[in-house]
C-alpha cells in the first residue's frame, strides 16, 4: 500500500476494457509528513470518489484489483482502496 | 500505470513463439512537469529510462499512454506469456494540479 496524494485525473476513451466506467486518478507518492517523494505521479483507478488534494491509500495488489474491477484478465494494479481523513 | 510517451516500435525478426502477432513500443516516461500539456504539445524526452512495452490497444507514435510494469501484465494473457509491461490506456487528457499549490499569480 502506497501513501498518496490525488493530484489530477486523466481521461482515456481507449482503454483496456476492465478500466470502462472508473475513474483514473494521478496519485502523488508521499511520505508520513506528506512530503511527495519526488517520483512522478502514476495513475490508479477510483473506487470512492476521492476529491483533488485528498490523501489516499493506494493498493499496488494487482490480484485485489483484478476482484475490484470483476475481471480476472485485467492488467490493472492500482486502485485507491481509501480516502484517509486524518 | 505509469504515463509515457510513445516514441517508437520495435520489431523482431526472431522472437519468442508466444509473441506471435504482438507490437511492441518505445516508451519514455513523462516527468511532473509535462502531464499537463502532454495530450496537446509533443513533450520533449525525459532522462528517466525509456522502457519497451506490448501493445493492444493500437497507439501511435507521440501518443501518451498508461502502461502497467510487472506480473500484472501477463494477466490479460491465457497462456504464459513472457512480458514485463503492456499498454493500458490511451490518454485523451491529463488534469495534473500539483501539491503544495505553487505560488498564485492569479
Amino acid at each position: 500500500m502506497l501513501l498518496c496524494r490525488v493530484v489530477g485525473n486523466a481521461v482515456a476513451t481507449h482503454s483496456h476494457p476492465s478500466l470502462d466506467g472508473f475513474t483514473l486518478l494521478l496519485c502523488q507518492k508521499e511520505n508520513e509528513g506528506g512530503v511527495p517523494d519526488g517520483d512522478p505521479p502514476f495513475v490508479a483507478i477510483d473506487l470512492f470518489g476521492a476529491g483533488m488534494h485528498q490523501r489516499v491509500f493506494v493498493s499496488t495488489d494487482g490480484i485485489g484489483a483484478r476482484g475490484v474491477v470483476h475481471d480476472d484478465h485485467s492488467p490493472v494494479r492500482n486502485f485507491v482502496q481509501g480516502v484517509i481523513d486524518d | 500505470m505509469r504515463i509515457g510517451q510513445v516514441i517508437g516500435t520495435v520489431t523482431m525478426n526472431q522472437q519468442e513463439a508466444a509473441f506471435k502477432g504482438a507490437r511492441w513500443l518505445v516508451v519514455n516516461p513523462l516527468v511532473a512537469e509535462q502531464l499537463n500539456t502532454a495530450c496537446d504539445v509533443e513533450p520533449g524526452l525525459t532522462r528517466i529510462p525509456s522502457v519497451v512495452i506490448y501493445d493492444k490497444l493500437g497507439a501511435g507514435e507521440n501518443d501518451i499512454v498508461g502502461f502497467v510494469e510487472g506480473a500484472e501484465a501477463t494477466a490479460p494473457f491465457d497462456e504464459p506469456t513472457p512480458i514485463d509491461a503492456i499498454s493500458v490506456a490511451i490518454f485523451d487528457s491529463i488534469d495534473h494540479v500539483p501539491y503544495p499549490p505553487e505560488d498564485d499569480d492569479e
